[in-house]
C-alpha cells in the first residue's frame, strides 16, 4: 500500500495496476481496466517550476524528461514514446551527465515549467448568479454570505452581478447614478449577439462589421466591459448595496403553483456576457440556487405544483417530460463555456430538489465547483462558500484554463477521461475507438481546476499475444506523460508535465507480477466511476450484477483455490479487501440511487468524479473510529456490532461526519459531568472525535455536514444507514450493543460466502 | 375684396349675449356656444345659410371667482333624468300633477318625480324649493355620481412620464427642465394622498425605474428586447407620491445626471409606448410623452419625409400629414381603451413627425406641445410654465362626454381630440379647461314644428378627488323660420372655430389650397346669399353687405387661410410646424383661437416714456391696432401677441435709451441672440409687468418674447411680417 501513496505524493497518480497487464487479451482478463486516477496540479512542495520553455520532441510534441536516453555527447536525447533523435538546442549546449537540467533528474517525473513571468497577468473573474425566489429568511442568509465572500475576493479581481427570479436581472455595477439592471425575459434564451446588442456595448464604439466580437482586443470597448464587470476592490460598496436592497422576487406566485424560477436563461445570460467581455481568459460563473427551474429551456418542472418533481423512478421510465429538454440545453451551454474557457460552479441549496441531474453536464465539463445543502443557513453552504476564497493551507488552489494532453507509448490508447473536463476532439493515433466518458481525443479542456481535481483515466492496451516467445521485446516499459496547461492562482500560465513509467508483463506466470503491482483502493475508485457513468449512460445497464460479476472474475483469475472447494479460496493481501470495497460499493448512494434524489445523486457522483483516491473510498466505504475509555482512539469495523454504549463513533461517510455517542455517554453528557473536575477524562472522551471530526472539516470542501447525535436518538440514522446489517430484524438474538438495522440488504458475511461459492466454479 | 376695407376685431372675441337675454337660465358661453343662436325650422333654411350650424362646447372652460359650477349631490334619490332620451333634470323641464310628475323639455315626456324629489308647486306652478335647487335654475351645474354611474371604483390620477433620453434630448437641456419642474409641482399635482406617479426613458433601450417606498433611491431596469417589450416588476413602477415621495425626488434630482454622458442616437418609442401601455392599463391616467429623436428602432419606427417639395400641389400632398404607420392610432384606441390620455411634447430641431406622433393626442383628449429646436436656455421657461399648468390644472380623469338635443336636430360630426365611441359618446380619458369640442348639427326632419331646441351636455368624469361626476350644460334656442335672423344671431367665433377645424381636417384629404378655397368659397357664398336677401330691398348693387353678427368673418376668414395649418405651400411653414399648428388649433376654445388668427398688436414706446405711469395703467396700452404694415412705426416700439407667444419689434428709428434701458449692452447686438430680462432700471421692469400682467391674463400657454429688429430679414418676416394677415404678403407663397 505505502509505496502506492508515495508513488502518489511524487506524481499524484494512483493506478489500480502499477504493473500493466501486456496484452490486450491479459488486460481484458484483469477485469478492472489499465487506468489512472490522477491529480494534475497536487500540489508538492519539493517539485521544481522552471522559468523557461520545455524542449519537446519534434515528432510527438512530448517534453523532454528522465526516461528520455541522453547522449550528452552528441547533444542528443531520444524520445522514449516515438524513439525520435532530437538535438538539444544551443542553450543547452553545458548539459553532462553531472550538469542536468532539472527535467531529466530521475525524481523530478513531475515538474512544472514557467514560462510567462514577463507577461501581463489576467485577474480572475466571478460573476455571481443569483437566485431571488426564496422566502425573505434563505435570501437574507445568502445576502450575507455573499457579502462576506465579497471581502474575501481578491482586490484585483473582476466581479459581476446577475440576479434571477422570474425575470433575468444584469446588474451593471459600473453605472454610478442609481443601481441599474438589464432584464431579459425569463421564458426565452439570449445569445451573444442579442446580449451585445441589447446591453448597447457598441454605443462609443461602433460594431465591427467582420469578425468575431468579443473581448477588447476584438471590438469592445473596455469601458463598456467595465460597465458590468469592475474590479473588487472598486465595486464593493455597489455590490454591497444592491444586495442589501435586493428583493425576493416580486411577481406573485399562487398558492398552487411554483415560483417563475428562470435558472437556464440566467445562466446563459451569464455565460453570453462573460463569452462576450473576457473569451479565453479565467473567469467562474458562481450559481446560487434555492429551488427547482420553472421557466426556460432548463424547465425541470412545470409552475403547477401538482407535477411532482422528476423522480429517479421517473427517469428509469422516461416519464420526465422536462429532462431531456433541459439536459440538451445544459449540453449546449457547457460547449459553449468550454470554448469560452469559463467554468460555472453551482451552488444549491433547497429543501426541494433545484435541477443539479440536468446542470451536472455543464459544471462537470467545466470543472465547476458543486455544493449542496438544504438551506443557504447551512454550515455546509456557508463554510464551504468561505473556503472557496479562503487562502493559507486549506486553501482550494482555484485554478482555470487548463488543458490536459496525454501521450503515451506506442501500445496504450486512451478510452477517456471520466471526470471534470471536456474533449476537445483533437483525435490521434492514441486515441481509442472505444469510448469511455470524455473521448476519442487526446487533448481535453479543463476550465476550472484545482489542487483536489482528479481524472480516472481509462487505458487501453491494443498490444497483440505474442505467440510465440522467441522475440524477445526491446522494453518492457510503458510510458505515460501527462501535460497540463493551466492558469495558476497566481495568474500566470504553468505547464506541469508528469511521466511515469509502469513495467508490463504478459503470458503465463505474469499473475504474481500484476498482483503485486494491484492497489485495491484505486481499483475500487476507479469501479465506482465506472459503474457511475455506465448507470448513467447505458440503458438497462444492471449495475448489482456488473459489479458482482466483475468481482467473481477477478476472484476467480487473482484467488488463490482448489476448484469447486469454496473453503478453500484466499486472496493475497494485495486484494484482500477489495471484495469489502465492492460490497459498500454495491450498497452506496452511487448504486443504489432509489434511496435518493436525482439531484443527490448527481452531486455524490460529481463529487466522486473530482476526488482522489482517499476521499473516494471514505465515499465508497465509510471509516468508523471508536472512542472508550479503555483504548485510544482505534479503527472499527463498518458493523452495527460497533454501536457501544460506552463508546463513541467517529464515522466518516464524505458528505456526512458522524460523531456518535453511546447510551451511557449520552447519559454521562447529558447530566453534565463533562463539566466536573474530577471527570476531565470524560471531558477530554467527549473532545477527541470534536478534534478529530473538526480536522475532517478543514481539509474537505464541499464542508461535510456534522451530525452529532445519540444511540437511540432520531439523527442516529445517519451512522445507521452506513453499517454493514450483521445484526438485521432478521437474525434471531440481537447483538450485544443493541441496535439492529431494519433492512434486507444481504450482510457482508453472507456476501463473501457467495462470492468464494462463485469464484471456485 | 379688399381686406384693408374690412372691420377689423381689434377688440378680440365678444361673447353673443342676445341669446342670454332670451334664455338667462342658459348656460354661460364660456362653455357652449352655437354658430347661430336660431336654429332654422326647415332643412332648405339650413342649407341656405351655408355656413356650419353647430356648436362649439369647451364642457371643464374655468370660470371666474365667484362663478363656479354649483355641485348637486342628489343622494338617495338618484339622478333625475328623463325616462326615454336620459336627459337631466335642468330649469327648462316643467313640473306638474301638483308637483308629483315633470315633463321632460327635450322629448316631453312626463316622467314621476321620486318621493324624495318632491316637492309641492306654488300658484305659478314653480317648485317652492326653487332657490335652494340649483339644478333647476342654473345651465351649468356638476352632479355627484352614485356608484351606477361607475364600472370600477374612481381611478386615482394618475401621471406616467416618459422621457427621451438620447443624445439630442440630453443636449437640448430638456431632460433637466422637465424634472425641475416635475419636481416643483410635486405638491401641486391633483388629488393627494392618492395620486400616483411612474416615470420611464428612452433612447435604444426602455429604462423602468423602481420607486418602491422602502428604498433609499430608485432602481433602473433597462429592457431591450424591443421585438417584445415586458414590464420587469408588478409593483412599484408606479406608485402612490406621497408614500414614494422621497424616491420619485432622489430620483428627480438625479435624472439630469444619469444620462448626461449618454451618447445614444436612437429612440425606441414605440416600443416604449407599448411598455408604458402595460404599464399603465391597470388604472389608466395621463401619460406625459417627452421626445426628440425621431423613432428609429422597433415598432412605430418612422422615416423622415415631408422634405420632397415636389409632392406639394400633388394628390401625394396630403399623406404628409397623416400618420404614416397605423401604429400610433391602434396604440391611441388602446390608451382610450384603458383611460390613458396622451401629452406629447416634442422637442426636436429635426423632423420628427408630428402627424404620427400627434395621432396619440388626437384620439385620447391630449394634448400636442411643439417646441422645435428646443434649447433650455432659450425655451426653458415656456416648457416649464406649459409642464406646470398640464401638472396642475384640474383635470377630469375617465370622463365620456355626450351632446343631446331636441326631436328633430342631430349632431352629426365631431371635431377635436377625442375617441369617439359609439354614434354620439366622445370618450375623453382625460380632459381640462383648455380643451374645447365642436361639433355640427343637422336636421333630421324637413320641418321642425317645435319652438325650442335644448341642448345638454354631460361630462361624466371622475374628480381628481375620487368623486364620480357628472357635469350637465343645458341650453335653450329658438327656432326660427327668418333666415336674416339665423344671419343675425350668428355666432362669428363659434363659426370661425369649428370652419377652423374642418378647414383642418381637410387639410388631412385634400391639397392646402383645396382646403383653403371650400373654406373662402363657403364664406363667400354666406355672404352672397345674405346679401340676396336684402339686395332687394336695399338695392346695392355689387357692394359687399354683411350683418353685424358676422362682420369680423371675412378677416378671420383670410386670418384662416394665412394660419399655419393652412398657409402657402412647401416653404411657408415646415411639415412638423403645420401639424403641431393644427393639432393645437383643433382644441382650442373660441377666444384662444380667435386671438390666435388675428393678434393683438400694440404700441408700447409711449407708454414706457411716460414718467408718471403706474404699475397698473394698463388702459392706453390695451389699444390694438390693424395687422398692417403701417401700423409699425419705425420709431416705435411694438408688441405683438398671438396668445401663443409675444414678438417685441424695434423700429429702425427707435429712441436709442428705450432699446438700451431694455437690452442693455446687447442693445445693438443682433437681437436673435438676445433674451429678454429684466433690468435695473424703471423702463425695463415696466416693461416685465407688461409681459407679467399679459400672462396672467392668458394663461394656458406661456408666452416666450421673441426680439427682432426693423429690416433683420428673415426673421423678421417670419416672426412679424408673415403675421400681418391683412397685407398681401402676409403669410403667403402659395
Ligand atoms: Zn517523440
Ligand atoms: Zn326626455
Amino acid at each position: 500500500m505505502s509505496e502506492f501513496l508515495d508513488l502518489e505524493s511524487q506524481d499524484g497518480v494512483r493506478m489500480p495496476w502499477n504493473v500493466i497487464p501486456g496484452t490486450k487479451q491479459e488486460s481484458t482478463n484483469s477485469v478492472v481496466p489499465v487506468s489512472a486516477i490522477y491529480t494534475p496540479i497536487k500540489p508538492f512542495p519539493a517539485m521544481p517550476v522552471l522559468p523557461y520553455a520545455p524542449l519537446r520532441c519534434r515528432t510527438c510534441r512530448s517534453v523532454l524528461n528522465p526516461f528520455s536516453t541522453v547522449d550528452y555527447a552528441a547533444k542528443i536525447w531520444i524520445c522514449p514514446f516515438c524513439f525520435t533523435r532530437n538535438h538539444f538546442p544551443p542553450h543547452y549546449a553545458s548539459i553532462s551527465d553531472e550538469n542536468l537540467p532539472a527535467e531529466l533528474f530521475p525524481q523530478y517525473t513531475t515538474i512544472e515549467y514557467d514560462s510567462s513571468l514577463e507577461k501581463p497577468t489576467t485577474p480572475p473573474v466571478f460573476i455571481f448568479v443569483v437566485d431571488t425566489c426564496m422566502i425573505e429568511e434563505e435570501l437574507s442568509f445568502l445576502k450575507s454570505a455573499l457579502s462576506q465572500a465579497l471581502g474575501l475576493l481578491p482586490d484585483h479581481s473582476l466581479v459581476g452581478l446577475i440576479t434571477f427570479g422570474t425575470f433575468v436581472h444584469v446588474h451593471e455595477l459600473g453605472f454610478s447614478s442609481v443601481p441599474k439592471t438589464y432584464i431579459f425575459k425569463g421564458s426565452k434564451e439570449v445569445n451573444k449577439d442579442q446580449l451585445l446588442e441589447q446591453m448597447s456595448f457598441f454605443l462609443k464604439k461602433p460594431k465591427p462589421t467582420t469578425g468575431v466580437i468579443a473581448g477588447p482586443r476584438d471590438g469592445l470597448s473596455t469601458e463598456s466591459i467595465a460597465r458590468f464587470l469592475l474590479p473588487a476592490s472598486d465595486c464593493e460598496f455597489a455590490l454591497n448595496s444592491v444586495l442589501e436592497e435586493l428583493q425576493k422576487d416580486p411577481w406573485p406566485v399562487p398558492a398552487d403553483q411554483r415560483a417563475a424560477r428562470c435558472t437556464s436563461t440566467a445562466l446563459g445570460v451569464a455565460a453570453s456576457l462573460l463569452g462576450a467581455c473576457v473569451p479565453g481568459s479565467g473567469a467562474r460563473i458562481m450559481a446560487f440556487i434555492g429551488g427547482p427551474s420553472t421557466e426556460g429551456q432548463g424547465a425541470i418542472v412545470s409552475k403547477n405544483l401538482s407535477e411532482p418533481i422528476r423522480s429517479h423512478k421517473d427517469l428509469d421510465k422516461d416519464s420526465a417530460p422536462h429532462f431531456h429538454k433541459a439536459v440538451k440545453f445544459y449540453e449546449g451551454l457547457s460547449k459553449q463555456l468550454v470554448h469560452q474557457g469559463h467554468v460555472l460552479d453551482l451552488f444549491a441549496c433547497a429543501l426541494d430538489q433545484v435541477g443539479i441531474a440536468e446542470i451536472k453536464i455543464a459544471v462537470e465539463r467545466t470543472g465547476g465547483l458543486v455544493v449542496l445543502a438544504e438551506s443557504f443557513g447551512h454550515s455546509v453552504f456557508k463554510d464551504s462558500l468561505k473556503r472557496v476564497f479562503q487562502l493559507g493551507d486549506y486553501e482550494l488552489g482555484l485554478s482555470s484554463n487548463g488543458i490536459f494532453e496525454i501521450n503515451c507509448s506506442k501500445d496504450v490508447k486512451v478510452q477517456g477521461i471520466i471526470g471534470p473536463c471536456a474533449s476537445l476532439e483533437k483525435k490521434g493515433p492514441l486515441s481509442s475507438d472505444t469510448v469511455v466518458g470524455q473521448g476519442s481525443t487526446s487533448a481535453w479542456k479543463m476550465c476550472g481546476l484545482d489542487k483536489a481535481t482528479s481524472l480516472c483515466l481509462i487505458f487501453e492496451i491494443v498490444k497483440k499475444e505474442i505467440p510465440d516467445a522467441t522475440v524477445q521485446p526491446t522494453s518492457n516499459q510503458f510510458y505515460f506523460q501527462f501535460l497540463t496547461y493551466y492558469q495558476h492562482s497566481s495568474g500566470q500560465m504553468r505547464l506541469r508535465v508528469t511521466t511515469l513509467s509502469r513495467r508490463w508483463v504478459a503470458g503465463p506466470g505474469s499473475l504474481q507480477d500484476l498482483i503485486a503491482g494491484f492497489d485495491q483502493e484505486a481499483a475500487a475508485v476507479v469501479m465506482a466511476r465506472l459503474v457511475s457513468f455506465k448507470m448513467e449512460t447505458e440503458a438497462e445497464f444492471d449495475p448489482i450484477r456488473w459489479l458482482d460479476k466483475s468481482l467473481i472474475r477477478m476472484c476467480a483469475r487473482f484467488g488463490d483455490y482448489q476448484k469447486d472447494s469454496p473453503s478453500s479460496f484466499s486472496l493475497s493481501p494485495r486484494f484482500s479487501i477489495f471484495p469489502q470495497f465492492m460490497f459498500h460499493l454495491r450498497r452506496s448512494q452511487f448504486v443504489q440511487v432509489f434511496n435518493n434524489s436525482p439531484d443527490e445523486t448527481a452531486y455524490f457522483r460529481m463529487i466522486l468524479n473530482r476526488e482522489n483516491v482517499a476521499n473516494s473510498v471514505v465515499m465508497i466505504q465509510p471509516s468508523l473510529i471508536s472512542y472508550s475509555f479503555h483504548s485510544g482512539p482505534e479503527p472499527a469495523l463498518l458493523d452495527v456490532a460497533a454501536i457501544a454504549a460506552d463508546r463513541i463513533l467517529l464515522l466518516d461517510a464524505y458528505f456526512t461526519v458522524v460523531i456518535f455517542h453511546g447510551s451511557t455517554i449520552a447519559q454521562w453528557r447529558k447530566a453534565g459531568y463533562q463539566d466536573l473536575p474530577e471527570h476531565q477524562a470524560f471531558a477530554q472522551l467527549l473532545q477527541a472525535p470534536r478534534d478529530d471530526g473538526d480536522q475532517i472539516i478543514k481539509e474537505r470542501f464541499p464542508v461535510p455536514r456534522l451530525v452529532i447525535c445519540d444511540q437511540h436518538g432520531s439523527q442516529a440514522r445517519f451512522l445507521l444507514a452506513k453499517l454493514n446489517p450483521s445484526a438485521t430484524y432478521n437474525n434471531e438474538a440481537p447483538l450485544p450493543g443493541g441496535d439492529v438495522i431494519f433492512t434486507d440488504d444481504v450482510g457482508f458475511e453472507v456476501f463473501l460466502d457467495h462470492l468464494q461459492r462463485l469464484a471456485v466454479q | 375684396l379688399e381686406p384693408k376695407a374690412l372691420p377689423r376685431p381689434l377688440s378680440g372675441d365678444v361673447e353673443p349675449k342676445s341669446l342670454a337675454q332670451m334664455y338667462p337660465m342658459n348656460c354661460h358661453p364660456r362653455f357652449l356656444r352655437l354658430t347661430t343662436s336660431a336654429i332654422p325650422s326647415s332643412q332648405s333654411l339650413s342649407s341656405r345659410w351655408h355656413l356650419p350650424l353647430g356648436a362649439v362646447v369647451c364642457p371643464l372652460a374655468e370660470p371666474p371667482d365667484g362663478e363656479e359650477v354649483p355641485i348637486v349631490n342628489f343622494g338617495s334619490a338618484g339622478i333625475i333624468r328623463c325616462r326615454r332620451c336620459r336627459t337631466y333634470v335642468n330649469p327648462y323641464v316643467t313640473f306638474t300633477d301638483a308637483g308629483r310628475k315633470w315633463r321632460c323639455n327635450i322629448c316631453a315626456l312626463l316622467n314621476d318625480v321620486p318621493g324624495d324629489y318632491f316637492a309641492h308647486l306654488d300658484a305659478t306652478g314653480r317648485r317652492i324649493d326653487l332657490d335652494q335647487r340649483p339644478e333647476l335654475t342654473q345651465g351649468s351645474v356638476e352632479f355627484v355620481a352614485p356608484t351606477e354611474y361607475m364600472v370600477r371604483p374612481p381611478m386615482p390620477p394618475l401621471y406616467f412620464f416618459l422621457i427621451d433620453v438620447s443624445i439630442s434630448a440630453v443636449r437640448s437641456g430638456m431632460i433637466e427642465v422637465v424634472a425641475q419642474t416635475i419636481r416643483s409641482c410635486l405638491d401641486e399635482l391633483p388629488g393627494y394622498p392618492r395620486t400616483q406617479i411612474g416615470f420611464a426613458t428612452f433612447d435604444s433601450t426602455i429604462h423602468f425605474y423602481n420607486m418602491k417606498s422602502s428604498l433609499t433611491q430608485p432602481q433602473m431596469m433597462v429592457v431591450s428586447d424591443l421585438d417584445d417589450v415586458f414590464v420587469p416588476l408588478p409593483d412599484d413602477l408606479l406608485v402612490n407620491l406621497s408614500e414614494s415621495r422621497n424616491v420619485v425626488e432622489t430620483f428627480l434630482d438625479s435624472l439630469p445626471s444619469m444620462f448626461q454622458d449618454n451618447v445614444n442616437m436612437e429612440s425606441a418609442f414605440g416600443p416604449a409606448l407599448k411598455a408604458s401601455l402595460m404599464l399603465m392599463s391597470q388604472l389608466g391616467g395621463k401619460l406625459l410623452i417627452f421626445q426628440n429623436t425621431l423613432p428609429s428602432l422597433g415598432v412605430g419606427r418612422l422615416k423622415l419625409r415631408g422634405d420632397d417639395l415636389r409632392v406639394y400641389g400633388t394628390d401625394k400632398e396630403h399623406p404628409l400629414r397623416l400618420p404614416e404607420d397605423p401604429f400610433y392610432k391602434q396604440m391611441a384606441a388602446e390608451f382610450t381603451k384603458f383611460q390613458i390620455g396622451v401629452d406629447v411634447y416634442a422637442f426636436s430641431d429635426k423632423y420628427t413627425d408630428i402627424a404620427s406622433l400627434g395621432t396619440l393626442a388626437k384620439y385620447t383628449g391630449g394634448q400636442v406641445y411643439y417646441y422645435p429646436n428646443f434649447q433650455s436656455t432659450i425655451h426653458g421657461e415656456k416648457l416649464r410654465h406649459e409642464l406646470a399648468r398640464d401638472l396642475t390644472r384640474e383635470t377630469a380623469w375617465e370622463a365620456v362626454m355626450r351632446i343631446r338635443c331636441g326631436k328633430g336636430v342631430r349632431f352629426t360630426s365631431y371635431h377635436g381630440n377625442f375617441m369617439l365611441r359609439s354614434t354620439d359618446l366622445l370618450a375623453l380619458p382625460a380632459v381640462d379647461c383648455d380643451k374645447a369640442f365642436a361639433m355640427q348639427l343637422s336636421l333630421e326632419e324637413t320641418l321642425l314644428t317645435i319652438q325650442t331646441v335644448y341642448f345638454q351636455v354631460a361630462l361624466l368624469y371622475t374628480a381628481s378627488c375620487g368623486e364620480r361626476r357628472i357635469r350637465v350644460h343645458t341650453a335653450a334656442a329658438p327656432v326660427v323660420t327668418d333666415l336674416g335672423e339665423m344671419y343675425r344671431q350668428a355666432d362669428t367665433g363659434a363659426i370661425v372655430t369649428l370652419l377652423s377645424r374642418l378647414a383642418i381636417e381637410k387639410t388631412l384629404s385634400h391639397k392646402l389650397e383645396d382646403a383653403r378655397n371650400s373654406l373662402q368659397l363657403r364664406i363667400v357664398k354666406a355672404l352672397k346669399e345674405f346679401r340676396n336677401l336684402y339686395a332687394v330691398q336695399h338695392r346695392l348693387g355689387g357692394k359687399m353687405i354683411y350683418p353685424e353678427s358676422l362682420k369680423f368673418l371675412p378677416l378671420y376668414g383670410l386670418a384662416l387661410c394665412k394660419s399655419a395649418p393652412l398657409r402657402g405651400g412647401y416653404a411657408d411653414v415646415s411639415l412638423d410646424e403645420r401639424c403641431a399648428a393644427g393639432h393645437t388649433m383643433m382644441t382650442l376654445p373660441v377666444k384662444k383661437l380667435l386671438k390666435l388668427l388675428y393678434p393683438s398688436l400694440i404700441r408700447l414706446d409711449e407708454y414706457l416714456l411716460k414718467a408718471y405711469a403706474e404699475a397698473d395703467d394698463f388702459q392706453s396700452i390695451e389699444n390694438r391696432l390693424p395687422l398692417v404694415a403701417e401700423s409699425l412705426d419705425s420709431r416705435g416700439l411694438y408688441i405683438f401677441d398671438d396668445g401663443f407667444r409675444y414678438v417685441l419689434w424695434f423700429g429702425r428709428v427707435l429712441p436709442p435709451d428705450i432699446a438700451k434701458n431694455l437690452l442693455g449692452t446687447d442693445f445693438a447686438a443682433e437681437l436673435s441672440k438676445v433674451t429678454l430680462c429684466e433690468r435695473d432700471n424703471e423702463m425695463s421692469k415696466k416693461l416685465m409687468r407688461i409681459l407679467k400682467k399679459f400672462r396672467e391674463s392668458d394663461a394656458s400657454y406661456y408666452q416666450l418674447c421673441h426680439l427682432v429688429r426693423q429690416g433683420e430679414q428673415p426673421r423678421e418676416g417670419h416672426l412679424v411680417l408673415a403675421n400681418l394677415v391683412e397685407d398681401q404678403m402676409g403669410g403667403t407663397n402659395g
